[in-house]
């Protein structure tokens, strides 16, 4: 050891391998394997702009919530000049319900663009050795990723969610906000549906996948083209095919959570047309297949590849 | 004891990568040294708990390798030979991650990491992502990444291959520091003869799956009996005459001054001083020359195979 004298009686020294004198408690490794997962997805342009139109929707909705809630507040004298209020705005319902329902699409795609590489790209760059050559379970990992693709849909819906319901009740009339206290219990329920399908399909997926962005493409392409032939099918008479979809079981469950009543508006902003399912039960066991083989086809890959 | 086998056996289909491999090696650097195939990689994955073995036990610092990897994983640090990394972070970022991955806080991760990037000697160009590094600042920032949770034990596999002979001879200055520092004992793989001969004072030699030699690098030079180089005064092929007559092997090559004596077994410098007084030879300067590791590897493998 070499020692160099320093201005004040410091001393800046040249060591060699130093043992750590303290390591602290063991954190849990899922946590960095999550952040560095959103740190490199937040490197891509993609990612940026896919998060934007995320916001975007959620701007959109906030201002048609508001929107509502001023027209119900002050809506004697608008309905004095001759716009009924009823049918300008629709319900803090239909806001929420939409917002769940477009929203969920727009997600599809920040987390196929965010995770679509997690567990793919880690297979192509044969980083598996990297991570299990260190005091790490199958466990950790699948933590650790999972909840790295969780956190997007939990940021882009959930929280949005909880953040367009705080705002009705603070804005709404007193009379209207006894009621709106419990409309947290079912947006939030189908938050959380939306957020683990999302994530649980999006690692299944990219744990099969050997690139990044094929498995992004796959994942968007094969929602939209599951999407077009189940409505083929239903509208040919197969209902069952309905419950394949998982936007369409989504919707089922959101509809009869939440009970939107379709305004003028509504009807524009999403269309009069709202495809369902007969059975919300059937819908949920549906959603939670998809979860279930989601989640399935990654826990199987990481057990092919890593030993236990 | 660092690393200790009985008969591990590990099978990919039809080829044996591992035939009853059973051993025990100590030490503070440990070459595990064989050519390519020969069962190094395979053995310390199962060390690792990375790859299971169909048979046998492994013990990596007295813990029970293929019952509690977690707790080996803890003890132990691992440069694979291969790329393993992730394209996207910086050589800053591995290293601070690989230890965040051992469960250090990211704070003290990221104190870490400059310190082995510092003893790795990567300088600014930790801050770069590791996709564009050359062989030599990946391999650096790969021991970086096996040291930066104070493991008891390193392994290193193939360290040096693909590195010209520069960045090699600061990656074997590197693994010299360390043995004889307050670093980690050092499991080092290669085919390489002379990595193990300048870092290491263990060996493990393998072939074929199975391990010829385990003990130290002295015991395994001493096994050979050497040669003995005799300079004597007058006509050298006297002695050398004299010399065969007792069983030894004689070779008349370079000075004409000189001979190459090998000993027959059970003999010692005694035989060279009675054949000379039987030839009436002087001897002017009589040397023992010690095998070098390249024979006496090749004798190791040679003997038992």
């Amino acid at each position: 050891m070499s020692d160099t004298p320093f201005e004040g009686g410091d001393r800046v020294f040249e060591v060699g391998y130093r043992p750590m004198p303290d390591r602290g408690k063991r954190q849990p490794p899922a946590v960095a394997i999550a952040r560095t997962m959103l740190t490199l997805a937040w490197r891509q342009r993609a990612t940026k702009i896919v998060l934007l139109v995320c916001l975007g929707v959620l701007a959109g909705h906030g201002v048609w919530l508001v929107g509502q809630l001023l027209f119900e507040r002050f809506g004697a004298e608008v309905g004095a000049a001759g716009m009924p209020v009823g049918e300008l705005v629709g319900s803090a319902r239909e806001v929420l319900a939409n917002f769940l329902r477009v929203q969920f699409f727009t997600t599809a795609i920040a987390v196929a663009v965010i995770a679509g590489g997690a567990i793919a790209e880690d297979r192509a760059a044969g980083a598996f050795d990297l991570y299990f050559a260190r005091p790490l379970t199958r466990a950790d990992y699948a933590w650790g990723k999972l909840g790295g693709a969780g956190l997007v849909p939990f940021v882009t819906i959930l929280l949005p969610v909880v953040l367009l319901w705080l705002t009705a009740i603070g804005i709404a009339p007193p009379a209207l906000r006894s009621e709106l206290w419990w409309l947290a219990v079912p947006a939030l329920g189908g938050g959380i549906l939306s957020v683990l399908v999302l994530a649980t399909t999006i690692i299944g997926l990219s744990a099969v996948g050997q690139k990044a962005r094929t498995v992004s493409i796959a994942y968007v392409a094969g929602l939209l083209v599951l999407s077009g032939i189940v409505e083929g099918l239903t509208n040919g008479g197969f209902a069952l095919a309905g419950y394949i979809a998982p936007e369409r079981s989504l919707h089922t469950v959101i509809d009869w959570l939440l009970a939107p009543e379709q305004s003028m508006l509504g009807s524009q902003v999403s269309g009069r047309y709202r495809p369902i399912n007969h059975s919300v039960f059937g819908s949920l066991v549906a959603l939670l297949g998809w979860a279930g083989a989601g989640f399935g086809l990654f826990w199987w890959r990481l057990r092919s590849e890593v030993v236990g | 004891m660092l690393l200790a086998f009985s008969d591990v056996q590990k099978r990919f289909g039809a080829t044996h990568a591992l035939r009853d491999v059973s051993g025990q090696i100590d030490g503070r650097a440990v070459g595990l040294l064989g050519p390519n195939g020969a069962g190094k990689t395979t053995l310390m994955k199962i060390c690792l708990g990375l790859l299971a073995p169909d048979g046998g036990r492994v013990e990596v610092l007295g813990i029970d390798a293929t019952r509690d990897p977690t707790a080996v994983r803890l003890k132990l640090g691992y440069a694979a030979e291969g790329p393993g990394r992730i394209p996207g972070l910086s050589g800053l970022e591995s290293v601070a991650y690989a230890a965040e991955l051992c469960g250090l806080r990211r704070r003290k991760a990221l104190l870490r990491a400059h310190e082995m990037l510092d003893l790795v000697g990567l300088d600014e160009s930790r801050h770069r992502p590791v996709e564009t590094y050359s062989t030599g600042m990946h391999q650096r920032v790969k021991v970086a990444m096996a040291l930066v949770h104070d493991p008891q034990l390193v392994m290193l596999d193939e360290p040096t291959s693909g590195l010209d002979p520069d960045s090699r001879d600061e990656l074997l200055d590197l693994i010299v520091q360390l043995r004889e520092g307050e670093g980690p004992a050092i499991v080092l793989s290669t085919h390489l003869l002379h990595d193990v001969e300048r870092t290491c004072d263990s060996v493990m030699i393998m072939q074929a799956g199975t391990v010829k030699y385990a003990g130290t690098l002295d015991a395994l030079q001493t096994r050979l009996p050497g040669e003995y180089h005799v300079r004597v005064a007058s006509g050298r092929p006297a002695l050398a005459a004299a010399l065969r007559e007792r069983g030894a092997t004689v070779g008349e090559r370079g000075r004409p001054d000189l001979l190459h004596v090998a000993l027959p077994p059970n003999t010692d410098a005694d035989l060279i001083w009675a054949a000379a007084t039987a030839s009436g030879d002087t001897i002017l300067q009589l040397e023992q020359k010690a095998a070098s590791l390249e024979e006496a590897f090749m004798a190791a493998v040679a003997e038992q195979s």
